[in-house]
């Protein structure tokens, strides 16, 4: 414990916080109750309009997630011929291929059987239905054609006769999943490589030459036998289903790594010559900084739009992973001139005083510390992931067709000019979710703000 | 600072580079096949042979002219049973299944032969007299045989060929062609049997020289020294002077040439986004200057509340609700409806600048409120950061009145910010102009991106991408210049961090 008060009383602008964030970070609490976390958390607080923007997203959330049960079909409790069912629970098992329907069940109008009782959800509708009696969008305050108060469609329907509200319910879903899919593949890349670049510099990572062109050649044959001459099956696996896609996918990935696994063994031996043996210094700040120099230059949104437009079969987990992968640059930056700072700070070098490997000084003690700037660009990321994908459903790029979505439903009011609830719900919920994480963005940039708090 | 200038041009390569890569494999990875979208009608099916002959020579031709019988790139690193000379297949559609059948069973000899039979075979068919008798059977078989042309699954193939076998059996009319037949099935047998998967598993490293499309398309294959006045060379034929002699290819959709398909567009978007950042910068200026000297008020708080709420309000709804509330409909129609009208030329010039930012002003104004609420976010930013400073106090201990510290001391280290947004201004303009000018149909490079992207012509694609790269790496040379102008601090001769 030692050199972590050293450390402390050792840091000579000041920046008390930010040391103590490694002590919180790596467990030790000397002085409970003013961690950094803990003062972010004070600071936060105090914005008012932060906190509850952060609250609606949580209530949005859980929207997202029983979406099902909010917005459904079938009733949740029912009972019917003397038995009692939980059709909403039960469609999950079938779902999942653990139960099947009863004969009773198959194919019918749920709303049409003679229930016993039954409860339905508060919109007992799904968005993929169509309801017959009110197509070519029925306004949500004029007459609709409905059998009680209990059906009526809140928010109106479209011009095909979908439920307005009941496609927004699950369309929060869609929105909430490209935001944290598509930025978790975006953290996951930019915080490594912002974080190798920041912390090994120039000179910093070491590899000894034979290392460094085994890991080279085997890469290429690694590539070559996990994708290069298994392209067919994994294509195949494509077209059969996402599942036996990423079971493909997996193999290739375990492939990959056994490859590149035997080049290390043997750059392993070739360590004893002398030539192959020479440590050099891999200049990992200049490669990454270049790559994400390049990135930065590439038009991001057209990018996406001509990748997903080659796609033949559109899906919105392809979207999700291109956002995700032209996204990163922001957080790789971040990361990277935390790093800067975070390295030479004298924890850093007492971990490495203790003969820690450099992995776990990286990922349990330096990242740790350098967290906080990143957690800012994730939120303002969500913000713009959710427009990004929005801004494609509009143009009808990428997203398949009969997957409703904020964006889908926005762009159908350009084509029934008069159904103004169209034009409004969807555009406001896109409205609402992209303040709402800009909001909770700002609000942690102000916590966060060194000079801000006191 | 030159030094800093050409090192900082030396980088362009590389990285333009990677992007054309990028553009190349996307475009050689899209689906659909130009030429035939070019010749607007298929080839095969029924007709006569000589017509046949007539499409196909047709197809081959226009498949020269744009490029397309040659290597993709300079090498490819593949697999032993992948094909070296797959791109002489003319038919996109053949080349996948000639390039699947090899990887299945490890021998291009016998794909080839397969092949070569199976055309064989189909030019029998074609030329095959057509008679009443034989016409049902005849057209049956040359589905199948045209069937067999995306087939390599083996099970389905077999099922097909069996098919055919029982045709041409049971027809003795078409008794002459059973020989080209039995030939084709004994080469797809065989070349079944002749199985070699090992083959799959054993890295190459073809190399094809420089005459392959991407190379073409960069540099075209007319070479540079024969623009030297001296050499005549008027008697051979080029296809392409490549990309970086301004030679951008033809659009797939109407045949134009690229280069005038954008210049016709690019005027739109460009004065456009010209006069929207000059509105938002004249308006976000001072609004952001405002809002951060009068901190704590109640009109700071009201200009950033809207400032923010329009930085959050996706363009592509806030033009929709115009259009369906604005612009005729159901209800006010104080906006003319989307879409340029052509303004009569002979029209006086006051009609003509009044018409036009009428119909203008819509889009214009969901181009630049978003930008605008931005550009004032930044700057109110920058000022509230100068302000606390101590030189500032020291103006105001001096006397000065607060406009000229405001307006004279604390704006100009407080622009510096603002100069860096200006760097990306243009190619903000081509990507902010795809949504509003879809929405507003204005014939802008927006409008025609999305046109090409639909239609999958991909030449337009790859020329705006190159220009926005372009124009996104000069954009940020000129910011770090600026930079370096407007605050004599920043100085990039000697690297210092």
């Amino acid at each position: 414990m030692k050199f972590r008060f050293l450390s402390l009383i050792k840091n000579p602008n000041g920046r008390a916080a930010e040391a103590l964030t490694a002590l919180t970070a790596n467990g030790g609490d000397i002085n409970k109750g003013q961690s950094f976390w803990t003062s972010v958390k004070k600071q936060f607080k105090k914005n008012k309009l932060a906190v509850f923007s952060f609250r609606f997203i949580l209530f949005m959330a859980f929207v997202a997630v029983f979406a099902d049960f909010l917005a459904n079909e079938k009733p949740l409790i029912a009972k019917y011929e003397g038995s009692i069912y939980f059709p909403v629970l039960k469609s999950y098992a079938v779902d999942l291929g653990m139960a099947e329907w009863p004969s009773d069940f198959q194919n019918i109008d749920w709303k049409q059987l003679e229930y016993d009782w039954s409860l339905f959800p508060p919109i007992p509708y799904l968005p993929k239905n169509l309801d017959e009696n009110n197509i070519h969008s029925v306004s949500p305050l004029g007459d609709q054609n409905v059998k009680s108060r209990r059906w009526r469609h809140w928010l109106g329907t479209d011009e095909l006769g979908h439920d307005i509200l009941s496609a927004m319910i699950h369309g929060t879903r869609i929105a909430l999943l490209v935001g944290i899919v598509s930025m978790s593949i975006a953290s996951l890349i930019g915080i490594m490589l912002g974080s190798m670049a920041g912390y090994f510099g120039d000179e910093k990572l070491k590899m000894s030459r034979g290392r460094l062109i085994m890991n080279i050649i085997f890469f290429i044959f690694a590539m070559f036998y996990a994708f290069g001459s298994r392209g067919y099956v994994m294509k195949d696996a494509m077209d059969e289903s996402m599942g036996s896609f990423l079971l493909e996918m997996f193999i290739s990935i375990a492939i990959f790594f056994i490859v590149m696994w035997i080049g290390n063994l043997i750059a392993r031996l070739l360590k004893f010559i002398p030539f192959f043996g020479k440590k050099i210094s891999i200049p990992v700040d200049i490669i990454v900084s270049r790559i994400i120099e390049i990135m930065l230059s590439v038009p991001t949104l057209f990018l996406i739009i001509s990748i997903v437009a080659i796609v033949k079969k559109p899906s919105l987990f392809i979207v999700m992973g291109i956002i995700g992968l032209t996204s990163w640059t922001t957080i790789a930056r971040f990361i990277r001139a935390e790093l800067l700072r975070v390295r030479s700070l004298e924890y850093i070098e007492a971990a490495h005083a203790l003969g820690y490997s450099e992995f776990r000084t990286i990922f349990r003690h330096a990242i740790p510390n350098a967290l906080s700037p990143v957690l800012i660009a994730i939120a303002f990321g969500i913000a713009s992931a959710i427009l990004t994908e929005s801004t494609l459903s509009f143009l009808g790029i990428g997203v398949p067709a009969e997957t409703l979505t904020w964006g889908s439903l926005l762009s159908a009011a350009r084509q029934s000019p008069t159904a103004w609830w169209l034009a409004i719900f969807p555009g406001f919920a896109i409205f609402i979710t992209v303040t709402l994480y800009n909001l909770v963005g700002e609000g942690l940039t102000d916590a966060l703000d060194p000079r801000l708090r006191k | 600072m030159l030094k800093y200038i050409l090192k900082r041009l030396l980088i362009f390569i590389p990285t333009l580079l990677v992007i054309s890569l990028v553009t190349f494999t996307i475009s050689i990875n899209a689906p659909g096949d130009p030429v035939e979208s070019m010749l607007n009608k298929s080839t095969g099916g029924e007709g006569q042979a000589s017509q046949k002959l007539a499409t196909e020579k047709a197809y081959d031709e226009l498949r020269h002219q744009l490029g397309f019988d040659r290597p993709v790139f300079y090498f490819t690193f593949t697999n032993l049973t992948y094909p070296d000379s797959i791109y002489k297949i003319s038919k996109i559609s053949h080349r996948a299944t000639l390039e699947r059948l090899s990887y299945n069973y490890g021998n291009w000899d016998h794909v080839q032969h397969y092949y070569r039979l199976l055309r064989n075979l189909e030019n029998v068919l074609y030329a095959h007299p057509k008679t009443d008798v034989t016409a049902e059977d005849l057209n049956k078989a040359k589905g199948y045989v045209g069937t067999l042309y995306d087939t390599y699954d083996d099970t389905r193939a077999v099922n097909i060929l069996n098919e055919l076998d029982f045709i041409f059996h049971n027809t003795p009319t078409l008794m002459s062609v059973i020989g080209s037949f039995t030939a084709t099935k004994a080469a797809y047998h065989e070349m079944v049997h002749k199985k070699k998967t090992w083959k799959r598993y054993i890295p190459v490293f073809q190399f094809h020289g420089i005459n392959n499309q991407y190379h073409n398309w960069l540099f075209g294959d007319k070479p540079w020294y024969t623009s030297l006045p001296w050499v005549d060379d008027s008697d051979v034929l080029y296809r392409s002077k490549g990309f970086l002699r301004g030679d951008f290819g033809v659009s797939y959709q109407d045949k134009r040439p690229v280069g005038s398909v954008i210049w016709d567009a690019i005027g739109w978007t460009m004065s456009m986004s010209l006069i929207s950042i000059i509105i938002a910068y004249l308006i976000a200026v001072p609004l952001g200057v405002k809002s951060a000297v009068s901190k704590g008020s109640k009109t700071e708080k009201v200009i950033t509340t809207t400032l923010f709420m329009f930085y959050s309000l996706p363009s592509f709804w806030i033009a929709t609700i115009v259009i369906i509330f604005l612009c005729g409909g159901d209800w006010l129609s104080w906006f003319p409806s989307p879409g340029v009208a052509p303004i009569p030329d002979d029209a006086p010039l006051g009609y003509k600048i009044s018409e036009t930012c009428y119909r203008m002003a819509l889009p214009l104004f969901c181009w630049t409120y978003s930008s605008l609420a931005f550009i004032s976010r930044q700057m109110r930013g920058g000022m509230l950061n100068v302000i606390g400073q101590d030189y500032i106090r020291t103006a105001r201990a001096k006397g000065l009145d607060e406009r000229t510290v405001i307006w004279k001391h604390a704006l100009r280290n407080s622009l510096i910010p603002i100069i860096t947004l200006f760097a990306n201004v243009f190619p903000l303009a081509i990507a902010g102009s795809f949504v509003i000018e879809f929405i507003f149909s204005i014939p802008g490079m927006g409008k025609v991106s999305y046109t090409a992207l639909m239609a999958r012509d991909y030449p337009i694609i790859f020329t705006v991408f190159m220009f926005t790269a372009v124009l996104t790496l000069i954009g940020n040379l000129f910011a770090d210049i600026l930079y370096a102008v407007v605050d004599p601090r920043i100085s990039f001769s000697n690297k210092r961090k």
